[in-house]
């Protein structure tokens, strides 16, 4: 009975490029084009194909509309970057100047339930399994293995928030005006930032680089933030920038106020360079110590919690503060970004652009859904717990269910479901 | 309020100043004639300043219309000679000099020559607020220069970043100014057009490069040793080829900085394609393509240098500095010093 049901199964890769035409059947003529894009160049995945289908260029839209009909991409991306002969190979586009945007994914962020959401597939047979992946395969003695990771709401949750701290430094520190800077979910682990201004057009990778140094910290001194040990003859005093200083300067007083209030002795001691006994000490005193935050700019003058201690705890604040982005992307000038709804390979999401003052409340496991007519049987190899729009699933592990479709297609993409008869 | 003679003299790239000498209306050849003779050995001792000293003066005994004048001679000549350590010395030396006089100058001086010239977006601090700021600069005009500075404290994210306004003191707006003109001579004198000059310039033209020769002599930079000497690589780097001989995965920057920094120090395509062959994703014929790419062999022709430690850090592939590296501000630099300790 069980052969006979296994037999029945297919590779649902026919279907999913089924389905992704009809979405670009009904939807290609509400894709948003990108402002001038004229001059930016346009890339696509295709699905039969490896590689990227590149150095594309459209004078009108409905040119891109049908292009994208009749070809059926699994990803659509255009340049960030502006040239004067998009079509071109990339030494003769004749490059005019780039957007600046920024890549949060949690690829890149350090969270703790990582490890439960990464799976491995066997390449020969269908095998699967959580965590890290055997040297052989069990069930076939095959030896290569593809890595797959579920999108985990902490991990969104994660990846939002980053980019929420990001847009704060955008507008507070950068001075962008909040309705120019586009957030956009990526359709699958993050979220993209995008900011069009004429100004910022010429920048090169050089300057590009001190802002991605400015938002992750890089190089940050903090004696030049006001950070100094006052010798007196009454005893020493630590002074440092204020709570309400902009910019860094108050970043870092605000990280240092937090570590005091949150962390515990052990959370203390776990920072690099603070002993036990130091430890304990900064938790003894932290009403000490707030008294004298009051005072403007004194960070306290306790006995035995000298400036190297103070440094330290900055640290670790530079640490929470700064914003985890993807370093390369912010510095490459001829990035290619995903585009506004379209599809996302791996997922079946929608690539969602958000207004930045939304961004807090958005949902992307509910927006960002593209299929959601319509349910689907499907013989699940194993799936974690899951959730696509407003219910949970799973977690499954071979057995037949009766899915929505866009939780069916989300497992088809994520090679973790066959097609049923 | 920058209109006078004198103001055209110290700052010959305004505006103004360039109306000035256009509206003589000179020809080159008129320049052989004596009564121009003190604009000429002016000009020239301009690029004798440059050479050695690396600052030309602010000479204004002898009035300051040729010293004014001298200044678009020298553009002529150093052009004219087209040797690109000339240019960039020339072209600093200029915007030392300036830097140093503009640090004397009122802020509104500093303000005009910025907008006028440049378009920069400043505004001047009112000074009991803002202390001890005095000029607040869009950070995209700042990015324009600052990067190039490699000093801790001209990084973006060591200064009072507020509102996309970066506040400076006046020494620094000065030192960004300058760096700006530096570039702008460079540009002047890369664009100017070619003059034919008489046999009397051409003269002293012969007399310049003789003295340029000399103090190039001087530095030249002694020939990179032709044996790979591994145990004089940077942590860096050090840290990458451990990664890569041990088959874990680098990342496509790490890789880039890795190649070039090999290729660099002399290794050959074929042995640096056989150090890739352990990696997982190896493919033969794309390593091949991407080695050469990156020595120049394909592609634009350009032969690429690794990163700077800068970059370096900014990409997360710092394992963190040893001694010499607080010294040094590239990998290729670690590498020749080091040698240089090693046969010491």
């Amino acid at each position: 009975m069980r052969i006979k049901r296994v037999k029945a199964m297919k590779n649902p890769q026919e279907f999913i490029v089924q389905k992704f035409t009809e979405y670009y059947r009904d939807n290609a003529n509400i894709i948003p084009l990108p402002t001038s894009y004229k001059n930016r160049e346009f890339g696509f995945i295709l699905f039969d194909k490896g590689g990227m289908l590149r150095h594309k260029a459209f004078v009108e839209p409905r040119f891109f509309r049908d292009f994208i009909k009749s070809i059926t991409p699994s990803d659509v991306y255009h340049s960030a970057a502006y040239y004067k002969q998009p079509s071109r190979e990339m030494g003769k586009k004749g490059w005019i100047g780039a957007d600046l945007i920024f890549d949060i994914d949690f690829d890149h962020l350090r969270t703790p339930c990582k490890v439960e959401h990464e799976y491995w597939t066997c390449e020969r047979c269908d095998q699967v399994g959580v965590g890290k992946h055997p040297s052989v395969c069990s069930q076939c003695g095959g030896s290569k293995f593809k890595m797959v990771a579920w999108l985990c709401e902490t991990c969104l949750e994660t990846a939002k928030s980053e980019a929420l701290k990001l847009i704060d430094f955008l507008i507070n520190d950068f001075g962008f005006p909040p309705h120019d800077i586009e957030v956009c979910f990526s359709g699958h682990r993050g979220y993209h930032i995008h900011i069009e201004r004429e100004e910022i057009r010429q920048l090169d990778q050089d300057a590009r680089k001190e802002i991605v140094d400015y938002v992750l910290g890089t190089g940050l001194k903090v004696s030049l933030h006001g950070l100094m040990e006052v010798r007196r003859r009454t005893g020493h005093k630590v002074i440092g920038p204020d709570l309400n200083s902009p910019g860094w300067g108050g970043k870092i007083a605000k990280g240092v106020y937090d570590i005091l209030v949150t962390y515990n002795i052990q959370q203390l001691n776990e920072i690099n360079g603070i002993s036990k006994n130091m430890a304990s000490l900064i938790y003894s005193q932290r009403d000490k110590i707030f008294k004298t935050w009051n005072n403007g700019n004194s960070w306290g003058s306790i006995k035995g919690i000298g400036i190297k201690t103070w440094e330290k705890l900055v640290e670790t604040s530079v640490d929470n503060q700064s914003v985890n982005i993807d370093t390369v992307v912010t510095i490459d000038i001829h990035r290619l970004i995903r585009m506004p709804l379209t599809l996302h390979g791996k997922t079946g999401l929608k690539v969602i652009s958000i207004p930045s003052k939304s961004l807090e409340r958005f949902d992307p496991l509910r927006e960002a859904v593209a299929f959601s007519k319509g349910t689907l049987k499907v013989y699940v190899l194993a799936a974690h717990r899951f959730r696509i729009g407003e219910d949970i699933y799973g977690p499954y592990r071979r057995e037949i269910v009766k899915l929505p479709m866009a939780a069916a297609i989300y497992l088809f993409c994520k090679r973790a479901a066959l097609l049923t008869d | 309020m920058l209109v006078s003679k004198e103001d055209f003299a110290k700052y010959p790239f305004l505006i103004g100043a360039v109306e000035y000498v256009k509206n003589l209306d000179l020809k080159t050849d008129e320049l052989s004639q004596p009564e121009f003779s003190a604009v000429v050995t002016r000009a020239e001792t301009r690029i004798e300043e440059a050479l050695i000293d690396g600052i030309t003066k602010w000479e204004s005994r002898r009035g300051y219309e040729i010293e004014l004048l001298s200044y678009p001679v020298a553009v002529i000549f150093v052009s004219n000679i087209d040797d690109n350590y000339l240019k960039k010395r020339y072209s600093l030396a200029e915007a030392k000099r300036i830097q140093s006089l503009l640090k004397e100058e009122v802020d509104e001086k500093l303000i005009e020559i910025a907008i006028s010239v440049f378009g920069w977006n400043v505004k001047n601090l009112p000074l009991e607020v803002y202390q001890p700021f005095d000029f607040s600069l869009s950070f995209i005009d700042y990015l324009r220069n600052a990067p190039s500075f490699h000093d801790y404290r001209w990084k973006l994210v060591n200064k009072r970043l507020i509102n996309g306004e970066v506040f400076l003191q006046k020494d620094e707006f000065s030192r960004l100014i300058s760096e700006e003109v530096r570039k702008y001579i460079e540009k002047t004198i890369n664009t100017s057009p070619k003059v034919e000059l008489n046999p009397l310039l051409l003269q002293r033209i012969e007399h310049i490069k003789q003295r340029l020769n000399l103090r190039k002599e001087r530095i030249r930079i002694k020939d990179q040793p032709q044996n790979i000497i591994s145990a004089a690589y940077p942590p860096c780097i050090k840290n990458l080829y451990d990664f890569l001989i041990s088959g874990q995965h680098i990342s496509h920057v790490g890789r880039f900085t890795l190649t070039s920094f090999l290729l660099n120090v002399g290794m050959k395509v074929d042995k640096l394609i056989e150090l890739y062959t352990p990696i997982s994703d190896f493919n033969q014929r794309l390593t091949r393509y991407q080695v050469e790419h990156i020595a120049g062999v394909r592609g634009s022709g350009t032969k690429y240098t690794p990163p700077s430690c800068e970059t370096l850090k900014t990409h997360r592939l710092c394992p963190g500095p040893d001694d010499l590296c607080t010294r040094i501000k590239h990998p290729l630099a670690y590498y020749r010093r080091k040698i240089r300790m090693i046969r010491k």
